[in-house]
């Protein structure tokens, strides 16, 4: 018996270290992954020494981001990933990634190592991260946290909150199904009704119903954000129904993708540009640009406001852009339309009708 | 015998040597066994006796020593390979998958046509088998459903129809009600009637005497004599294994019977088949006297005795303590009341074979003072006190953080029985006090038992030996099939007596028949 | 709710659940027989992960499904000699081996998924194969006729894995070492070989439903399955340990997940009651096993390391 433990303590410390290993080299890629993403990771992650004639603060801004799904997942994290690669390219930064924390604790245990690592902002890009990072934000006065998607900094002077309007190009894309569907009848993939993905369906399905109150608007929340296979058969479901348009939010949709793929309806994406997915069907996708709202935040930072601030990412202000995929082939008349409607949103002239 | 002295031998084992950490099973034992012979080997618990035996049979690589099959030497390196070369085992503790049926059992690790586990060929030759030896059990029974009897058998037709020619029988009789051991006895006789060599492992010397043409003694792991029964008596037999003349027979003083102690009325218990194995069930035992329950085994002893110690739900009935009914009965609240148990599948309820003997001697009493202090175990308390417990019962151990496992069939008893003869019971319910256990330890059980009865305690004996019940007991009661058939008195209680009450027939019923 | 009772809807529903089950239909089958031998692995949606990106990643760089498949069941096998050294030769603890397995499988899928792919990129996938003649059988052939390959398979593996525990020396070796190993060893049966044996199968399995799973939705991200292999032990237990019994699970568990897709679909369910009807595949299952299969316990042996003494 003695023996048996002694053989099972060495072989869980084994097993412990091999995950880890894992685990440390899946950060790893992630950054890697980013950095080559932009085209040319070196200014991204350019030694702070060499140029000293960096304008404001001398050294370069160190961004980290905690986050629920793959650095790649074509959705959520990505949509973080690319907008700090995209400041990058505009200052010098510093940028860490941990990704795929989808366990609560994990992204605490990030968080704070972050913010010991003296990061200077901190984005725990996640809403079920608010619990942790209520708790660890207080004991880091001097780093800046940042939490999205979520419209509450907890009252904390250092933590910033970000959100999106995803609602607004939900509605614009949804005239634009309502205009494709022959049969009347639209399908929706969702996780859980919560977020920016209950924003973004309700969205959809108003600017769809608005368009053409003869459509129906199929919702089903799958009640999962990973479970791809289930999102898959939803789709199967859907267009089993009569459903001739798709669309979904999380990363658990690339299993409807590919559903639409093989019946050939038409797909809207949303969080990050989804054309790769299924670039015979995916008409257009709703992209975050969270650039925009970092810069405000790291705007504030450089004042030395750290936090106490919520930005929202919307058309108006280029946070959320729709993006075309020209091998789709729309009828100019019907993009000409959207992109009316979409400036109507971003001048106000045109309500999506959610708050 | 000038025959079979001149047959060349069909197993002799020389200068066989087995160590275990700490202990030295076997030290130099020669062994020899003619065709046609039973050939028995006695010794107390932890002699060596199923060590020897289980390096015969491939299941340990002996440190020493030579083995010889009809006379080439052989090296047995596995079981497959001892039953390739004629070997079979009937081990002490039954090797049965209680999950598969007879036949499935016995097929294990043949092989079948194609890789199929086609049970048809093996129903037939297995038919055949039973008739040879009269070795009867229905192929397609599961191992569950069967009693002991008939498990044993199964047991000896695994060896059987694999062909053996020299077979190794570890205690069989440990289990087995005399007829069954009568039964037993006319198989083996067939066996070597077929020329076949038999190893006969027992600790009820008048089997041994009935049975052997060769005796091996063993005593610590070398053979202290080798006989024949012509040539010794029971007491020589004795001597030889314990190592000092031994008392057999033992005549008990009549005591004062005291208060009522354990009551119980109107029993009804459900078995594991969903039969009521207890039925209408009323039993008194008063303090100072040991009552005897004899009957063949799976008549509801076991039902009853654990449903006294709450190991299993109650149908109806009522069962007392001191005068006051034990309600929803659980271990723990029983032996709170002052019950002790000593259960009858030792190694399943009575001990965990992966705690050590000082865990084991220790399950009942580690949450009290002394052993154990504001939550902590007092480690010297505990040695002092298990060491004592192991030097008066004569457990056989290394030490005793050993783990209980590696202790022979009969020290595993021991542990069980002075833990529960030493936490001041004032009742004890015990099962087969010596079933395995060797002569000399059998009766030092027996001395404490008695010793027991003298304290007062009230003492519900549960045994199919006879021999022991009829000396022990104050009163007997005899079951069948979860009735009471009969009680005799001391005076009155003969083999006899017994015997016809067992087998169901009452006093008036054999009278009239003899009519 | 009635127009859930409509003749397509009810077929749709039937073949979905089809399809939903078979990922983890296949992983239970093979971990139903690792455990009659005695061996628990929790290991097993760690090695389907496993699975699930080999398949993929053979697929998307061959163009070849059946080479995706072929990876899959291979480095099964390959994990399933790992998890033997470590229970069987080391007598490492089982139930903490096999989620240091899944965390593994976890982790490293998600390292070379990053490291090889990046993006997901969808791949064909392994198409459906109506099977002919019995697909044309109107409704019937739809829920059961018109399915992806590997979907017969795992079906069909169900009754040669019974036939495999019941009707073959190796089941009967199998049942018995996970039942009363001593027995066995004592005529002759290698326990640790055969549970070696098992295991590897009870991987080549659960690779085999990773690779089912990322060819069915024809595309690869970190932590695929979900949970699936967790789903698939739960079957076994609430099987009873009977291939049948399992695979009557994973039907039922596939046919009301796919229910409630349905009715979500439908707009039957919508709002909290929704939330709450996700959970239902899992509580109904259970419910059905155990009341089915209650008298049954598990194998005696069952996470129980065998070593002969001396
Ligand atoms: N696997 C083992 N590991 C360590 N010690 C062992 C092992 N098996 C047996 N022993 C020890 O070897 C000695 C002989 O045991 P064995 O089982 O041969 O006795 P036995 O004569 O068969 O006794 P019994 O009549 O009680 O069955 C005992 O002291 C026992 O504790
Ligand atoms: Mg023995």
């Amino acid at each position: 018996m003695r023996k048996q433990s002694r053989t099972f303590t060495l072989l869980l410390a084994l097993l412990a270290a091999f995950a880890l290993l894992a685990a440390a080299c899946g950060s790893d890629g992630g950054d890697d992954g980013a950095a080559s993403d932009d085209g040319d990771g070196t200014s991204a992650t350019e030694p702070a020494g060499d140029d000293g004639d960096d304008g404001g603060g001398g050294d370069a801004l160190r961004i980290a981001v905690v986050a629920p799904s793959a650095s790649n997942d074509l959705a959520f994290t990505q949509s973080m990933v690319d907008a700090v690669n995209a400041i990058g390219e505009t200052r010098d930064i510093q940028f860490d990634v941990t990704d795929g924390t989808f366990v609560v604790e994990d992204a605490a245990a990030a968080l704070r190592g972050y913010a010991e690592d003296g990061f200077d902002l901190v984005v725990a890009h996640g809403s079920q991260y608010g619990g942790p990072l209520q708790e660890i934000a207080p004991d880091f006065p001097d780093v800046s946290f940042a939490w999205g998607t979520a419209a509450d900094t907890f009252g904390l002077p250092n933590v910033y909150a970000y959100t999106v309007r995803a609602d607004e190009g939900g509605f614009v894309m949804g005239t634009i199904a309502a205009q494709l569907s022959e049969s009347g009848v639209i399908g929706v993939v969702g996780p859980v009704e919560v977020g920016d993905a209950k924003l973004y369906v309700d969205g959809f399905a108003a600017g769809a119903t608005n368009q053409d109150p003869a459509v129906t608007v199929n919702v089903n929340y799958i009640e999962s954000f990973s479970d791809v296979a289930l999102a898959a058969e939803a789709a199967t479901a859907h267009v089993g129904n009569g459903a001739d348009v798709l669309t979904g939010s999380a990363q658990m949709v690339v299993g409807a993708t590919g559903v639409a793929t093989e019946s050939g309806v038409a797909w809207f994406g949303t969080q990050a540009n989804q054309t790769a997915l299924g670039p015979d069907v995916v008409v257009a996708s709703q992209v975050y640009h969270w650039e925009v709202v970092l810069a405000d935040i790291i705007a504030g930072i450089d004042s030395g406001t750290l936090g106490g601030e919520v930005f929202i990412a919307t058309l108006a202000n280029g946070g959320l852009v729709i993006e075309y995929n020209d091998g789709f082939g729309l009828d100019d008349a019907v993009r000409t339309a959207a992109d009316a409607t979409a400036a109507g949103i971003a001048d106000g002239s045109i309500s999506t009708g959610i708050e | 015998m000038t025959d079979t002295d001149r047959a060349v031998p069909m197993l002799q084992m020389e200068g066989i040597t087995k160590r275990f950490p700490g202990v030295l099973a076997n030290d130099s034992v020669d062994l020899t066994v003619l065709p046609g012979q039973v050939h028995t080997l006695l010794g107390e618990n932890g002699a060596g006796k199923s060590t020897l035996m289980k390096v015969l049979y491939g299941l340990y690589r002996p440190d020493e020593g030579t083995i010889r099959l009809d006379g080439e030497p052989v090296s047995i390196t596995s079981p497959s390979d001892a039953i390739n070369r004629g070997i079979g085992m009937i081990h002490q503790h039954f090797m049965l998958v209680p999950t598969l049926t007879v036949a499935e059992n016995v097929a294990l690790g043949l092989g079948g046509r194609a890789g199929l586990s086609d049970m048809r060929p093996v129903r037939q030759r297995l038919a055949e088998v039973s008739e040879r030896y009269g070795l009867h059990v229905n192929p397609d029974a599961y191992i569950w459903q069967l009693a002991v009897g008939e498990r044993q058998r199964a047991e000896i037709l695994k060896a059987l129809y694999r062909d053996a020619r020299l077979l190794v029988l570890d205690e069989p009789t440990a289990v087995l009600t005399p007829p069954e051991v009568e039964e037993l006895f006319v198989t083996l006789r067939q066996m070597t009637a077929d020329d076949k060599g038999l190893v006969f492992i027992s600790h009820k010397l008048h089997e041994v005497m009935e049975l052997s043409d060769e005796i091996t003694v063993l005593r610590d792991g070398r053979v202290s004599g080798q006989t024949r029964p012509s040539e010794s008596t029971r007491e020589s037999l004795a001597e030889l294994m314990v190592g000092r003349p031994v008392e057999l027979t033992r005549n008990v003083a009549a005591t004062e019977r005291g208060e009522q102690r354990l009551a119980i009325t109107g029993l009804n218990v459900i078995g594991d088949r969903g039969n009521t194995a207890v039925k209408n069930f009323d039993l008194a035992v008063h303090s100072g006297e040991i009552v005897g329950l004899a009957g063949v085994s799976g008549n509801g002893q076991r039902e009853l005795a654990d449903a006294i110690f709450g190991l299993r739900p109650i149908r109806s009935g009522q069962i007392a303590i001191d005068g006051e009914p034990v309600t929803a009965p659980t271990p723990r609240s029983v032996r709170q009341r002052g019950v002790a148990y000593v259960p009858e599948e030792r190694m399943v309820e009575g001990a965990i074979g992966d705690f050590t003997v000082a865990e084991n001697l220790l399950l009942v009493d580690y949450h009290q003072p002394p052993y154990t202090r504001r939550g902590l175990l007092n480690r010297s308390a505990i040695s002092s006190w298990c060491n004592r417990l192991v030097e008066n019962y004569r457990v056989k151990t290394p030490d005793i953080e050993t783990p209980t496992k590696n202790l022979s069939g009969g020290n595993i008893q021991k542990v069980v029985i002075a833990r529960e003869f030493t936490c001041d019971a004032e009742v004890l319910v015990v099962a087969q006090p010596t079933r395995g256990v060797d002569i000399g330890a059998a009766e030092y059980i027996h001395e404490r038992l008695l010793e027991q009865r003298e304290a007062g305690a009230a003492i519900l004996l549960i045994s199919e030996d006879l021999d022991e019940v009829i000396q022990l007991s104050d009163r007997v009661v005899v079951v069948l099939e979860g009735q009471i058939m009969g009680e005799v008195d001391r005076a009155d209680a003969t083999p006899r007596s017994i015997g016809l009450l067992m087998s169901g027939v009452r006093d008036g019923e054999a009278s009239a028949s003899a009519d | 709710m009635s127009e859930f009772f409509t003749v397509s809807v009810l077929v749709a529903t039937l073949a979905g659940g089809i399809r939903l089950a078979t990922p983890f239909l296949l992983a239970a089958l093979g971990e139903t027989l690792g455990q009659r031998s005695g061996v628990l692995n929790l290991g097993v949606e760690g090695v389907m992960l496993i699975g699930a990106f080999a398949a993929y990643y053979t697929a998307l760089e061959t163009g070849s499904t059946v080479a995706g498949i072929a990876v899959a069941i291979g480095i099964g096998a390959v994990m399933g000699l790992i998890y033997a050294f470590l229970t069987v030769v080391m007598h490492a603890e089982q139930g903490i081996s096999g989620i240091g397995i899944f965390l593994f499988g976890l982790g490293f899928t998600d390292l070379l998924f990053q490291k090889q792919v990046g993006t997901p990129l969808p791949i064909p996938g392994v198409g459906k194969a109506p099977i002919p003649i019995l697909s044309d059988i109107p409704h019937l052939g739809e829920i059961f006729f018109d399915h992806n390959p590997l979907v017969y398979l795992a079906f069909l593996l169900v009754p040669i894995m019974w036939f495999v525990v019941n009707k073959t020396t190796f089941g009967l070796n199998v049942r018995a070492i996970g039942q009363t190993p001593e027995a066995a060893d004592t005529l002759g049966v290698s326990v640790n070989l055969t549970r070696t044996f098992t295991i590897v199968i009870a991987n080549c399995f659960a690779g085999l439903a990773g690779a089912a799973l990322a060819l069915e939705v024809g595309i690869f991200q970190q932590n695929l399955t979900a949970g699936q292999g967790f789903i698939a032990i739960a079957l076994v237990y609430f099987g009873a340990w009977r291939m049948p019994w399992v695979m009557s699970g994973a039907l039922l568990f596939g046919v009301v997940s796919s229910t409630v897709l349905q009715w979500k679909t439908l707009g039957i369910v919508s709002g909290p009651s929704s939330s709450l009807l996700a959970m239902a595949p899992a509580i109904l299952t259970i419910l059905v096993l155990v009341l089915v299969s209650r008298r049954v316990s598990a194998p005696a042996a069952l996470t129980r390391p065998f070593d002969r003494a001396g």
